[in-house]
């Protein structure tokens, strides 16, 4: 009997030591966002038609049903050097739009971004490098319509070589970017660039 | 547990979020006065103007007529019942300050807003450069709940380790 009871703590005290050493030494492994591949990033021209200009509305809410992405936007400023702001870090489900440029729906590039992680864990775009091309991404816009875009390519560009004429110029039909950051971690750096996602209206419906 | 702790604090921060979205990012003292979206344009740029003074589902006449624009309808929206209308500024619009009016149907209660009109495009001229830091890592690192566990564990095995050589020690035979 009392051999049965030492086997079995004997065992106990194997199993949750070797448990142990195996979550300590990472385990189950982190947890990387997916990246888009580069057939995703090849922009598929003569793809769903562009719809008609929406007049100038500031946006309210992002959804990208396949990623489930659901989110409300804040407005976005520039840094002091010139780049996009990003949305506070600790609201995860938060995202931005940049203020001071095209508001989504209407004619040129309006820019959407929003964090992949934060200290916590995956934050509100962690999916985004997962979308694929042809995806509909609807922004809610406070003149009560929503937006309908169509995914046109997803792209990593690296920090040091990034496209801004590209993914910041203008456009002449209505266009949306999303951002997010991707392209390889390095502990010393963190993420070594950013996830674009290019789409442009193809429909508009009221809420 | 993880999830759901995940989970929660998740539609939490949502709730939150959206709390502060919709209420002060555009926000003005308790729906009195009109919003002008943008708030400065160039001569024939379309304007939308939004306001929540005339209450749910709430009509208002709108008059841009100091910009040349004329009279126009604010109807009802799916947007927090505000009232929302638009307008285009004219071609021959001056550099100026405007004072854009709306007033309810009901109850006649007015409001305003100012709209600026300037000749060079104010808005969209300056572009972002460059990456954005939309990421810490934090899905990178260890797992602080899987490092947690890993203790856990551990403080196991050193318990039944201890007990099982005083076991021995004690001459119980295992």
């Amino acid at each position: 009997m009392r051999r049965l009871g030492n086997t079995a703590i004997a065992a106990v005290t194997v199993a949750a030591f070797c448990s142990g050493a195996w979550l300590l030494s990472g385990g189950a492994g982190t947890h990387a966002p997916p990246q888009p591949t580069a057939a995703e990033a090849r922009s598929g021209h003569g793809g769903a038609r562009s719809a008609p200009a929406l007049p100038p509305s500031p946006p309210d809410r992002i959804r990208i049903p396949s990623i489930r992405v659901n989110a409300p936007l804040t407005g976005l400023g520039l840094t002091r050097s010139g780049s996009l702001d990003v949305p506070p870090a600790a609201r995860k489900n938060l995202a931005g739009w940049y203020e001071a440029g095209t508001t989504p729906g209407e004619t040129g590039t309006a820019i959407v971004a929003g964090h992949v992680d934060n200290s916590d864990g995956p934050a509100v775009f962690y999916d985004l490098g997962a979308l694929r091309k042809g995806a509909s991404v609807e922004v809610d816009r406070r003149d009560g319509t929503v937006a309908v875009f169509t995914v046109d390519a997803i792209a990593v560009y690296k920090a040091t070589d990034f496209p801004d004429e590209k993914v910041y110029g203008a456009a002449d039909r209505p266009e949306l970017r999303i951002i997010t950051c991707g392209g390889g971690y390095s502990r010393s750096t963190g993420y070594q660039g950013n996830v674009v996602v290019f789409a442009h209206l193809t429909g508009s419906r009221s809420r | 547990m993880r999830r759901t702790a995940r989970l929660l604090t998740g539609t939490a921060l949502a709730v939150v979020a959206a709390g502060f979205v919709a209420a002060p990012a555009y926000g003005d003292d308790g729906g009195g006065s009109l919003e002008v979206y943008p708030s400065s344009v160039v001569p024939g740029a379309e304007v939308s103007v939004n306001t929540a003074a005339c209450g749910n589902e709430g009509t208002a006449a709108g008059d841009a007529s100091a910009v040349g624009a004329g009279a126009f309808t604010l109807a009802p929206s799916a947007h927090e019942g505000e009232a929302i209308g638009q307008f285009r500024v004219p071609e021959s619009a001056q550099q100026g300050t405007y004072e854009i009016v709306a007033e309810c149907a009901e109850g006649g209660r007015q409001v305003s807003g100012d709209l600026v009109v300037t000749l060079s495009a104010p808005r969209g001229q300056v572009q972002p450069r460059g990456s954005v830091k939309t990421g810490v890592g934090g899905v990178m690192g260890p797992d602080p709940v899987q490092t947690a566990a890993g203790v856990a564990a551990l403080a196991v095995a050193a318990a039944g380790g201890t007990w099982l050589l005083h076991r021995r020690a004690r001459g119980d035979g295992i």
